[in-house]
């Protein structure tokens, strides 16, 4: 089922007197291939769970389209859409087995009970709980009770899958077997999955599209490693990746990139002040490198090693540069110098905090125009 | 025991001294003493329990075997179980309360008024968990009842049903005469001589009398029943019902599989509560059909033959006997109700 979500706006009215009402989610475009898993990331409070109960006809929008092929779902109930939910607490029924928590959607479409036994037999075999079936839930642990919900979801062969964080209530081992679980149980069964996180690592992982969000406010939509390597703003470049992106503050100079007094890099953009972000991994050790930092002190974690290090210009407290542990750093050394992998280091915009990109001419002004008038990402892909 | 001001070898002192056998007879008096202050603390209770419930329990046990009991002087012939024979059998009553008569109608009036409020109240509560606006005051005025005098609401219950004047020249026929369409040939519905009935042997059942009790028990049985269950509602994750919508559960299903299992253990308690209450019923009906219970008890409650022997001192054995056997019967049904309801609200 390929999903057509066009203008998609969700205003919820303000619960004091003469509040702000809030804009949960602010017009959203999201074009979603079939048989895609699909995840959408953000912090708190970013609307994505909104938009996910949006998607299954919980929550119906303020204005915009959801469009399920070349169907037009927006106004259609819940219960016709076709699709599976699975719910942060999985909202399994405590007084029904396992059975009977998975029936329940067929016994709702007046299937017969043999059918209905066998069909619920089957989505518990796809998730591996089929000898779980005549317990109640709270007889199950945590990651049993997901996989129950999963099924739930999956029995009545919806068109579209949705998970709201799934993984939020599993503790650190479990949540990394059971979004591996998701990833197979959607391939197996190719249907359309859209899926609530705040986790960049396990969206990361697991997603085909990746859907950042921010306050209501779609940042960047695209494969996950496209969107590590090409972010657009300095929200996108910061929430992906750990340990997390430096961030510096920088100018232009006369083509020349500066953090502090040192030159790090040479550009083609015009003068002006500028975040300059720099991921972990884009450090390479140079006794003549560009970039001087003050070392902390050295993590050494096997495969690779840490420096911690501090600069004045640095945004965060601590800069961490991550580099092969077979690098034989100079020991007790206060001071290392660095030259930057050109692909690892981003240019953003000091006011608009949005990303200058090569080919784009005055490309702060008309990328702050674009944030104001037109939120979302689709010009700038 | 206190340290303070005392020297250190004193303190050793002591500590070897409640070490055990060496303690001075003083000492252990103080200490048993303490051990049973606990009584101290429950007395008042246990006092008032034992003037006003354990002795007379222990009394209607003695006097329910006691043949011939006189209520006046406290003679008795000798032991046995005749007092119940005369009971069952109803050999004694002599224009009083026939127990089997009682007991029909006590049972009959609990085991349809006590599942039907519960049912309505469960009803109204998921209507009234369903609306927004005014819910507070929907909420007052259902429980209004609650705190309205059982005697007083059973005379407004009479006015609305009964038929004042005669035959030949009625002042009124009461509202639910008129609701009905009735007008010209009234119900007397609070009247049991007039009311239509059917017998059955030693049994009479006056089902238009029947009915307007049962109205009376179902509606002021609701406030409470109503109360418990809403604030049940209230407290049902919503998630469940927003899986039960995705998973297509219509109206009729979402209410008798998903709400009417998650409030199970307040519906089992209320049935419980509901029917010790139904078969100690004896208020309601005096309001209603006066003090007789009807012309002679043909609305007899178990608690009114209970009260119409107590009081005449000859007879007093059948009122202990009768009281007996209410403790065993509402004993019963209570086990009764126990073993199904466990069974039915298993998974809390």
């Amino acid at each position: 089922m390929r999903i057509s979500i066009q203008h998609l706006t969700k205003i919820f009215p303000s619960r004091t007197k003469g509040g702000a009402a809030v804009h949960a989610v602010e017009d959203m475009n999201i074009e979603i291939p079939s048989g895609k898993l699909v995840g959408l990331l953000g912090p708190s409070g970013c609307g994505k769970s909104t938009t996910l109960f949006m998607l299954s006809g919980l929550e119906s929008p303020s204005s915009g389209q959801i469009v399920f092929d070349d169907q037009d779902v927006t106004t259609l109930a819940a219960e016709k859409r076709g699709i599976g939910l699975v719910f942060q607490n999985y909202a399994l029924y405590p007084h029904m087995t396992v059975r009977e928590n998975i029936r329940f959607p067929l016994d709702n479409m007046r299937i017969k009970r043999e059918e209905g036994n066998a069909r619920a037999l089957d989505a518990a075999r796809l998730v591996q709980i089929e000898d779980l079936l005549d317990r109640k839930p709270n007889e199950l642990s945590g990651g049993q009770q997901q996989r129950v919900a999963i099924a739930r979801a999956l029995v009545k062969m919806p068109n579209v899958l949705l998970l709201d964080e799934p993984l939020s209530n599993l503790d650190a081992r479990l949540r990394l077997q059971t979004r591996e679980e998701i990833k197979r149980i959607q391939r197996e069964t190719g249907i359309t999955t859209v899926f609530v996180t705040h986790d960049q690592e396990e969206a990361m992982s697991i997603c085909d599209i990746m859907v950042v969000m921010k306050l209501g406010v779609v940042q960047q939509i695209g494969e996950p490693q496209h969107i590590y390597d090409d972010p657009n703003n300095l929200f996108v470049a910061n929430f992906l990746g750990t340990p997390p992106i430096n961030i510096f503050k920088g100018r232009i100079e006369g083509g020349k990139v500066y953090i502090g007094d040192e030159a790090v890099s040479s550009t083609e953009f015009a003068d002006q002040p500028v975040y300059v972000g720099i991921r972990p991994e884009g450090y390479i050790y140079d006794p003549k490198g560009v970039f001087t930092l003050d070392v902390d002190h050295i993590e050494v974690m096997g495969r690779d090693k840490s420096v911690v290090a501090i600069h004045q210009s640095s945004t965060k407290p601590t800069v961490r540069c991550i580099i092969d542990s077979d690098v034989a750093l100079p020991e007790g050394a206060t001071q290392l110098r660095f030259n930057i992998k050109p692909y690892k280091m981003f240019l953003f915009n000091a006011e608009s905090e949005v990303r200058l990109r090569v080919g784009e001419e005055q490309p702060v002004e008309e990328d702050v125009a674009v944030v104001e008038e037109q939120p979302t990402t689709d010009q700038r892909g | 025991m206190s340290f303070k001001n005392k020297n250190p070898r004193d303190v050793e002192a002591d500590l070897v001294l409640s070490d055990g056998p060496q303690l001075t007879r003083g000492e252990k008096f103080r200490r048993g003493l303490r051990a049973q202050s606990g009584w101290l603390f429950v007395a008042p209770a246990l006092i008032l329990m034992a003037v006003f419930t354990f002795y007379p329990i222990i009394m209607a046990f003695i006097h329910a075997f006691q043949e011939d009991y006189n209520g006046a002087n406290g003679t008795y012939s000798g032991w046995g179980f005749s007092n119940f024979v005369h009971v069952v059998k109803g050999d004694l009553n002599r224009g009083g309360a026939d127990f089997l008569q009682c007991l029909v109608n006590t049972l009959i009036f609990t085991f349809i008024s006590v599942p039907v409020s519960t049912l309505l109240a469960l009803l109204i509560s998921v209507a009234l968990n369903s609306i927004k606006a005014v819910q507070k005051a929907y909420q007052t005025i259902l429980f209004l009842p609650y705190l309205t005098n059982a005697l007083a609401m059973g005379a407004v219950f009479a006015t609305f049903f009964t038929v004042v004047g005669t035959k030949s020249h009625t002042e009124t026929v009461g509202i639910v005469n008129l609701v009905l369409g009735l007008k010209d040939n009234p119900i007397n519905w609070t009247d049991v001589l007039s009311s239509p009935k059917w017998e059955l042997g030693r049994i009479t059942i006056p089902w238009a009398n029947y009915i307007v009790l049962m109205v009376y028990e179902v509606w002021s049985g609701l406030p409470f029943k109503i109360l418990i269950l809403f604030s049940a509602l209230q407290s049902i994750n919503k998630q469940y019902y927003d899986a039960a919508k995705v998973d297509g559960a219509s109206r009729w299903t979402t209410l008798w599989h998903i709400t009417a299992p998650m409030v199970s253990p307040q519906i089992s308690y209320l049935l419980v509560t509901g029917i010790m209450g139904g078969m100690k019923q004896y208020s309601a009906v005096v309001g209603i059909f006066g003090e007789k219970m009807g012309l002679r008890y043909e609305m007899g409650t178990m608690v009114g033959y209970i009260y119409n022997y107590i009081g005449e001192d000859k007879y007093a054995g059948l009122a202990f006997a009768g009281s007996l056997i209410l403790f065993v019967i509402i004993m019963i049904i209570t086990w009764i109700n126990n073993k199904v309801t466990k069974k039915r609200t298993t998974y809390r």
